[in-house]
């Protein structure tokens, strides 16, 4: 196995990369900042507490509020510079829209590019109705002969893997797409995503030019698609061209604040990253553009020493497939754009605490590759930044807890000059925390970006202060879960796998709530009683956070709920009050498929395993589609067994390997067909006789069932 | 296909069984939606007719799963003969049939043709056998090798001691209980009076 590079690589090409002069002196200008921040917060800190000497506690807050201060300035900073980027009178020279001439956007694409969707036990209406709007929102910039689509599902559900094939089918049959959308299923879900688009790779890789990975939930308009390649022709040193995908389709309260947090706050922040990020930027794992050719070359991912949770196969693969791209010389960089690309956020609050989960063990795991050789410096910080981003919940959990102590165990300040220098820094923390979103709050006050007329924009403003109460009251509560997930990875506990949900189904499941966030308020309500022994100065101070830990499951149940400010106009973004083309296709389907007749919830839930079993059409494809083996003898009696139990007892009678395995084997799956056709009603399982009766009713035809149909249809 | 014999007389089997044997077939060609009922009424006639020879031969079986075995016996005559000369198995021909008549629009565009092997029109055995199905463009394989990252000195002694810990419960316990009670008599020094 060959070892890379002990040196990162210089650039291969200058087109798209910042040259090294304006870099560093980028750099220097807002690390100096950054650095000048952190340096006067840490002093001031060390000035208050070194009132009669520093004792062993008050050195240790000292150091959990070091790595604090600096996280907070590298916020503060780049929304600070995205602001003045956003507003000064001459564009930035490192614009990679510039790059782009009208002649430019007349030539015809020439590059191959497929784009990616890996999918996991997804939404399959969602799926392909995003497809198929992305698919025509590309037909109409009247290049799409060079892109080819392809599904890669991981899907270990039966029902939803059946579902992907036929709504898959449906898709090329309507847009008379076959050829350019395809469906690939892998049998063993090796290294989950990052092995899926490896496996694309492998079989496909050398196809094409470039590939655009995109999520289930991620829509992109076909200018976008298009505009995106034509950057990447004109630029030949960037390797990753990563878009910054807006949040939209929420409709819960904690969606929509989320999403007009990202709508309001993103811009600013993303030119402030890409001010300082340069050629050294992040990629995100997708609505993503890269180029094919170095990536299969550079970028297949190790395992990391150790087990999982902290090692093993490397979960967050996206930070270290940007940092393998700069290394190898290409650059990775951010294209600010406000449109045309899209992304959908955790609708409950409970979903989202999930997805940090897994966020923050994949984060977590970058420790082994922070110490290794060969890195650019930005990409070693670049995974500093993503440790610290969950390790800062568990250095203001100590920093909180030693307070307290400190609090019990000091007799308080008395020196003018310690008193002073706590007062400064807490005016300084408050400029920290509230001076970005002023300011970007009064830029879009005078310039109106997200919205032109003057009551939207004064919505915008109450809006704004909203999102910040909604986030203070959460904030407590994040940083008690990520602490515990920092926790949990250090100490061994992994996480599993599992679909994400990205839309409300139903009413929020208070029990699922209040059994997640009891502990916290117990946790708020011990502090509280703490805070009250030590005195009333100490429990004034504390009081908002002990508010937010006390009403965690109260927060939790009303920013779930589907009471999201709509009605008042709060919370509104562009995309809400003018949807975009390409949104408004994808909606408009979504719900033409909702209004469709429901089947019984038993049979909704089977759907996928009814439809390949009685279908004719659906049990062709599926045979048709899987890869046929030799089998023996033992499986056959094996698979016998379970085609009798099938019938006889039902899917529920089946476990999910069992199912799997009965749907890979090509012989059981056509006399399963005949077989529940031939059988007797006595002889079938009460699941059946109600499939049978049903399965003829106009609104279980599944080709009808998961996709809308086309409008002469 | 022959004329239908309306007069349908079984030599074996009772009535109920055959009654159910029709409803099981009705239900089944609805399942091709193929919407035409005289065709599909034709069909299941047809089919009974068949199943009712069968029946007298082996009537340890029931009417409706030999109607079934009859029906999927034509479909595989009927599919051979489009499918001819395409180097496809026979369960190939069974499941690549039935998509290609989907996918052709068959149900809608030729209902009356539908397990006719006697009138195959030329232009729904030509549909019929170019979409014969690839769900992926043929493979390019590429090498996508990881290659090793040398992770340095300071990975290295933290994952042989995270090794080490892992390997030896009593003594991970015993670093978690060493680090607790540092802790606390740590904090029962701080309070002491």
């Amino acid at each position: 196995m060959s070892v890379i590079g002990a040196q990162t690589a210089n650039l291969v090409a200058n087109q798209g990369l910042p040259p090294t002069r304006i870099s560093r002196a980028r750099r220097a200008t807002f690390f100096s900042f950054v650095g000048v921040g952190t340096v006067a917060g840490i002093w001031l800190m060390y000035v208050f507490l070194s009132e009669g000497g520093m004792r062993k506690a008050e050195w240790a807050l000292l150091a959990v509020f070091a790595p604090l201060y600096y996280q907070l300035n590298m916020g503060f900073w780049t929304a600070l510079f995205g602001v003045w980027i956003m507003n000064r009178p001459k564009a930035d020279p490192l614009d990679l829209w510039r790059t782009l001439s009208a002649d430019d956007y007349r030539a015809p694409i020439t590059a191959s590019t497929a784009i990616i969707m890996p999918i996991y036990n997804e939404d399959v209406t969602r799926v392909f109705e995003g497809l198929r709007a992305i698919y025509e929102s590309l037909s109409e910039t009247r290049q799409p002969e060079t892109f080819d689509f392809f599904i890669l599902s991981d899907s270990d559900d039966t029902n939803k893997w059946i579902e992907e094939e036929t709504a898959w089918l449906e898709l090329c049959r309507q847009l008379n797409a076959f050829g350019r959308i395809f469906y690939r299923k892998r049998r063993k879900p090796i290294n989950r995503k990052s092995g899926n688009v490896s496996d694309f790779c492998r079989r496909w890789g050398r196809r094409y030019r470039y590939m655009v990975v995109l999520d289930a939930d991620s829509l992109m308009s076909g200018a976008m698609l298009t505009s995106m390649v034509r950057i990447m022709e004109k630029n030949p040193g960037v390797g990753i061209l990563q878009t910054f995908p807006k949040q939209i389709a929420s409709d819960t309260l904690l969606g929509r604040v989320m999403q007009f947090a990202q709508a309001l706050y993103g811009p600013p922040f993303m030119a402030g990253l890409d001010y300082w990020q340069g050629g050294e930027a992040n990629f995100w794992g997708h609505n993503a553009i890269i180029r094919l050719a170095p990536f299969i070359e550079n970028c297949a991912l190790p395992p990391l020493p150790g087990k999982e949770p902290f090692g093993g196969h490397i979960m967050s693969h996206d930070f270290v497939e940007a940092a393998l791209m700069r290394k190898a010389g290409y650059a990775v960089r951010l294209l600010p754009a406000h449109h045309g690309s899209y992304e959908e956020g955790p609708p409950t609050l409970i979903d989202m605490l999930k997805r940090d989960r897994r966020w923050c063990q994949g984060n977590m795991q970058h420790f082994w590759l922070l110490f290794a050789k060969g890195w650019h410096p930005m990409s070693r910080l670049n995974f500093f930044h993503g440790i610290l981003s969950y390790a800062s919940s568990l250095l203001w959990f100590l920093f909180l807890v030693i307070s307290t102590f400190l609090a019990a165990t000091h007799p308080g300040h008395q020196q003018p000059q310690a008193i002073l220098a706590e007062q400064i820094l807490l005016g300084l923390t408050i400029a920290l925390i509230f001076l970005p979103k002023v300011l970007i709050l009064m830029d879009e006050m005078f310039t109106g970006r997200m919205f032109k007329p003057l009551g939207q924009r004064v919505m915008t403003f109450f809006s704004s202060i909203g999102d910040t109460i909604v986030f203070t009251l959460m904030a407590p509560v994040l940083m008690v879960f990520h602490a515990r997930f920092v926790i949990y990875t250090v100490l061994g506990k992994g996480v599993r796998w599992v679909a994400q949900r990205r839309r409300m189904d139903g009413g929020v499941d208070w029990a699922e709530t209040i059994m997640t966030f009891w502990s916290v308020t117990t946790l708020g309500l011990a502090w509280g009683v703490i805070a009250f022994f030590i005195g009333w100065a100490f429990l004034l101070w504390f009081i908002p956070i002990l508010c937010s830990m006390l009403l965690a499951v109260p927060v939790a149940i009303i920013v779930s709920g589907r009471r999201s400010g709509q009605r008042l106009g709060l919370f509104r973004i562009p995309e809400e009050a003018d949807p975009p083309l390409v949104l408004r296709a994808m909606n408009q389907r979504l719900n033409v498929v909702k209004d469709r007749i429901p089947l019984q919830p038993e049979l909704e839930r089977h759907f996928g395993l009814m439809q390949v079993c009685l279908d004719p059409y659906v049990n062709g494809m599926h045979v048709s589609l899987l890869r046929r083996r030799k089998s023996i003898e033992l499986s056959r009696d094996y698979l016998k067994k379970l085609e009798n139990r099938l019938l006889k007892d039902g899917p529920t009678s089946l476990t999910p390997q069992e199912m799997k395995a009965m749907m890979h084997d090509t012989d059981t799956v056509t006399n399963l067909h005949y077989h529940l056709w031939s059988a007797k009603e006595h002889e079938l399982a009460p699941f059946w006789s109600l499939a049978i009766r049903q399965h003829n009713l106009a609104a279980t035809n599944p080709f009808t069932h998961l996709l809308a149909q086309r409008d002469n249809e | 296909m022959e004329a239908v014999n309306i007069a349908f007389a079984p030599a074996t089997g009772t009535e109920e069984e055959w009654n159910e044997a029709y409803a099981r077939l009705a239900d089944y060609f609805r399942s091709y939606r193929l919407h035409n009922r005289i065709r599909r009424t034709q069909l299941i006639l047809e089919t009974l007719r068949r199943a009712a020879e069968t029946h007298a031969l082996e009537p340890e079986k029931s009417p409706t799963a030999h109607a079934i075995e009859q029906a999927r016996g034509m479909l595989r005559t009927w599919l051979g003969s489009i499918y001819e000369g395409l180097n496809l198995t026979e369960s190939q021909i069974e499941a690549t049939g039935r998509l290609g008549f989907h996918l052709c629009d068959g149900p809608d565009r030729w209902p009356h043709f539908f397990l006719d092997d006697d009138n195959l029109p030329e232009d729904m055995a030509d549909a019929m056998r170019s979409v014969v199905q690839a769900s992926g463009p043929s493979l390019q394989i590429s090498k996508m090798t990881p290659r090793e990252i040398d992770l340095g000195k300071i990975t290295e002694i933290t994952e042989d001691t995270i090794d080490t810990l892992g390997r030896h419960a009593l003594l991970r316990y015993a670093v978690l209980l060493l680090m607790v009670g540092g802790v606390l008599g740590y904090l029962f020094w701080l309070l002491r009076v």
